[in-house]
């Protein structure tokens, strides 16, 4: 049986790394915004929680401007689709017994 | 960390949920382009239509043409970006649609000319809300509407039929397209 992965676990991250595996690798990634109104999540707790998920190295954070205005786009590493995909096969096992 | 059956489920469930929307979205926002983009093409053929009626075919055949093509040039572009490019069972479902439609049009039926911009347009209109049952409620609503505008245009709208469908059925689309591109 896999493991859980304890920093993927936690409801909020769970549904952001759900967010952005969705995604094909090739995809430019969901924006800030998208992301709190997919996640239901305040400003600061989703930036927590996304700077939680950079630091295991699970997504990457790219700040732009697009038209004068300060965009945030993260997108998912191999590194954070494997360790999902891990983390979703734990969780099928549990049901599975 | 251990976790119950019930709640490895309800995470389970959390995950295909976020899944279903961040695709849904997906769709909704490659989707918009094509529409805002076929709106501005059906809107510049019932104008066409309205000015040079004598015309009417050859300004549907050439907005189709553009139409088409610069649906393959988009659709190409999203593949290249990593999205999800038109699937091929689409393009053939539309395909089907336009045999149909000219196999009525040209054999089958004996259509007005008003008639005939109002048989196109709730053609396809039934192919979104069909569309609809697999994709997302916005098409269904989309198809709906614009085919129920269209009956009260057909029937009741005088001469300014073609405006008039400009402005429904282009508007719709641009402006289904325009929501979409925020959903």
């Amino acid at each position: 049986m896999t493991a859980a992965n304890e920093i993927i676990h936690q409801t909020l991250r769970l549904r952001l790394m759900a967010a952005l595996t969705a995604l094909p690798p090739k995809s430019e990634g969901l924006d800030f915004a998208r992301l709190k109104k997919l996640t239901g999540a305040t400003d600061g707790n989703l930036g927590a929680h996304i700077a939680a998920l950079e630091r295991a190295d699970y997504v990457t954070v790219e700040k732009m401007f697009v038209d004068r205005k300060p965009r945030t786009v993260v997108k998912a590493t191999g590194t954070g689709r494997k360790a999902f995909a891990e983390h979703v096969a734990f969780l099928k096992s549990i049901i599975e017994q | 960390m251990t976790l119950t059956s019930s709640q490895a489920q309800a995470s389970l469930d959390d995950i295909e949920q976020i899944v279903r929307r961040v695709k849904q979205s997906a769709l909704y926002r490659n989707a918009s382009i094509l529409l805002i983009l076929w709106g501005a093409i059906v809107t510049v053929g019932y104008v066409g239509c309205e000015v040079v009626p004598r015309y009417a075919a050859t300004v549907w055949l050439i907005c189709q043409a553009v139409g088409l093509l610069a649906t393959i040039v988009l659709s190409a572009r999203f593949a290249r970006d990593g999205e999800d490019g038109i699937d091929v069972r689409i393009v053939g479902a539309v395909l089907l649609f336009f045999g149909f439609g000219l196999l009525w049009s040209q054999v089958f039926g004996q259509f007005s000319p008003r008639g005939l911009n109002a048989f196109w347009a709730t053609l396809f209109m039934f192919g979104y809300a069909l569309a609809g049952i697999w994709f997302g409620r916005a098409f269904i609503i989309l198809g709906l509407t614009v085919t129920a505008l269209t009956v009260v245009g057909y029937l009741w709208v005088g001469t300014w039929f073609n405006l008039y469908m400009a402005v429904v059925d282009g508007g719709g689309l641009m402006l289904c397209g325009l929501w979409m591109r925020r959903a």
